[in-house]
């Protein structure tokens, strides 16, 4: 985690690193405010590292809010705040010395309509690196590749790096997003419903891709496809009005959930 | 405490339809088991006859359970308790048709009976029929009510069942030098024990099939009733 006068760490993808932490991100006595209208509520969860979890949960829930402040980006809004604290690696997001700007930029973040800058594919995987001062063409041309075969989207496009990324179909514009956001060999990858605007083809191009990125990557996707969530993740957190109602297993909240509410919530009887 | 209906209301009905294809096929096959009873204490090949006949509408409901099982898989991907249901309601079907195939067993060797001068002896199988009557009809009654502790007596009565089975093959084996001119008749009667002895079979399985379903416990293969 970066602070004000340290480098940026870097990621390893060595592949033989400890084992994973089972608490690689720890949500502890998590209360946030949209001013005075509390959307989550006591929230306590550890997330586990190189693991894909779920957050699932009816409109409104507070899912997505949860997932935007892995990298505080919800401090962007007027008004709120936040009580308890979000750890990452043992340290707090919120410690006087972090910079909020390399927090953001060590957490990859992919949303549900793809953004990709009105530039060439090139340009928009190498994005951050410019921004933080890289410009030597070899670690550019690293990155590019790296990042675009760690999106399954290099042989597609590695003929026409320059063209632009709008003219990809929306599948390959969300693996492009993935890429640029892997640039940066980010800890953790958070991803806000990153299939539910695209086709069914694409979008299990995405989740196979999801689960060859959890070998590198601390993973958490919000997702409204409960298919989806049994499909791809690892750990699923049920989410209702803002509180986090159970947390478990992806295997036993699909087939043998704790909670009435889970279980009226998966089978459809509410939500 | 009463569950709530599913909000996508094909999906429940869909549940609803699964339910009550294997409770006629539950009622199906009670009532074969007990006509086959008539047939043969009765000696009434009509009966006998209705057994063998009644089992093709069981035999088609078993297909279209298990059709409508795999729609419902298909179409609502159930989680938690309706896919067990789900699939419990098809494990059922294949056990309730199995059952049936018995009666029929039961029935046609009933009429070969028949043809045979009586025989005195045909009466020791009654508590066997009874007691594979009771446990059929108690493991039906489970599944219907979800009722996990009636679920929960089936695997030590099938065992007395197959008890009783040995015991009666044994005493008939033991008739047979003295009295040979009655071995073919011996012989149906051995083959019908065995055939309650197999519908206590399919009882435990339904109720196993209704435990996991409610409970998620698997007491499958276990020596423990519990």
């Amino acid at each position: 985690m970066q602070t004000s006068k340290e480098a940026p760490e870097k990621m390893t993808t060595d592949q033989s690193i400890s084992p994973e932490r089972p608490d690689f991100i720890s949500v502890k006595d998590f209360n946030f405010f949209y001013g005075k209208k509390q959307a989550l509520h006591a929230i306590n969860m550890d997330i586990p590292e190189r693991q894909v979890t779920a957050l699932i949960g009816p409109s409104g829930c507070g899912k997505s809010t949860l997932l935007r402040n892995f990298n505080r980006m919800n401090e962007l809004i007027d008004g709120v705040h936040h009580e308890g604290d979000i750890r990452i690696l043992g340290k707090s997001i919120y410690d006087k010395g972090i910079e909020v700007i390399s927090l953001r930029r060590s957490i990859g973040m992919v949303f549900q309509k793809s953004n990709p800058f009105p530039k060439s594919i090139y340009e928009n995987v190498v994005f951050a690196l410019r921004i933080s001062g890289t410009s030597k063409k070899s670690e550019l041309d690293e990155c590019v590749e790296r990042s675009l075969r760690g999106a399954a989207l290099w042989n597609e496009v590695k003929d026409r790096l320059h063209e632009s990324a709008l003219g990809l179909s929306g599948g390959q514009m969300q693996r492009l997003c993935i890429a640029r956001a892997i640039a940066n060999r980010p800890k953790v990858l958070l991803m806000d419903e990153p299939c539910s605007a695209l086709d069914p083809i694409a979008t299990v191009k995405v989740e196979e891709l999801i689960r060859e990125l959890k070998q590198q990557f601390t993973i958490v996707i919000v997702t409204h496809n409960m298919q989806q969530a049994t499909r791809c993740s690892d750990k699923t957190a049920f989410f209702y009005l803002g509180k986090l109602v159970e947390y478990a297993d992806t295997q036993k909240i699909f087939s043998n959930p704790s909670e009435k509410q889970t279980e009226d919530y998966i089978t459809g009887r509410f939500g | 405490m009463e569950t709530a209906r599913h909000i996508l209301t094909s999906f429940e009905d869909a549940l609803d339809n699964l339910r009550k294809d294997v409770l006629m096929m539950a009622s199906l096959s009670s009532r074969s088991l007990e006509n086959a009873r008539k047939g043969l204490f009765d000696r009434d090949e009509d009966w006998c006859n209705t057994v063998i006949a009644d089992d093709e509408e069981i035999d088609a409901l078993e297909i279209q359970v298990d059709g409508e099982g795999m729609e419902i898989m298909l179409r609502f991907h159930p989680f938690a308790s309706d896919l067990r249901n789900v699939i419990a309601a098809m494990k059922t079907s294949v056990n309730l048709e199995r059952a049936s195939d018995q009666s029929v067993g039961i029935a046609r060797r009933a009429r070969k009976l028949i043809a045979l001068p009586l025989m005195p002896v045909t009466s020791r199988i009654e508590p066997i029929f009874n007691l594979a009557s009771s446990v059929f009809n108690d493991s039906i009654k489970s599944y219907a009510d979800n009722d996990i502790e009636l679920a929960r007596t089936i695997k030590g009565r099938d065992k007395e069942l197959d008890e009783l089975n040995r015991e009666f093959a044994d005493s008939i084996t033991e008739m047979m030098p003295q009295n040979p001119d009655h071995i073919r008749g011996f012989l149906e009667l051995i083959f019908i024990a065995r055939c309650l002895e197999r519908i206590g079979d399919q009882a435990k399985n339904i109720a196993e099939d209704i435990i996991y379903a409610v409970s998620v416990k698997d007491i499958r293969h276990s020596h423990a009733a519990r």
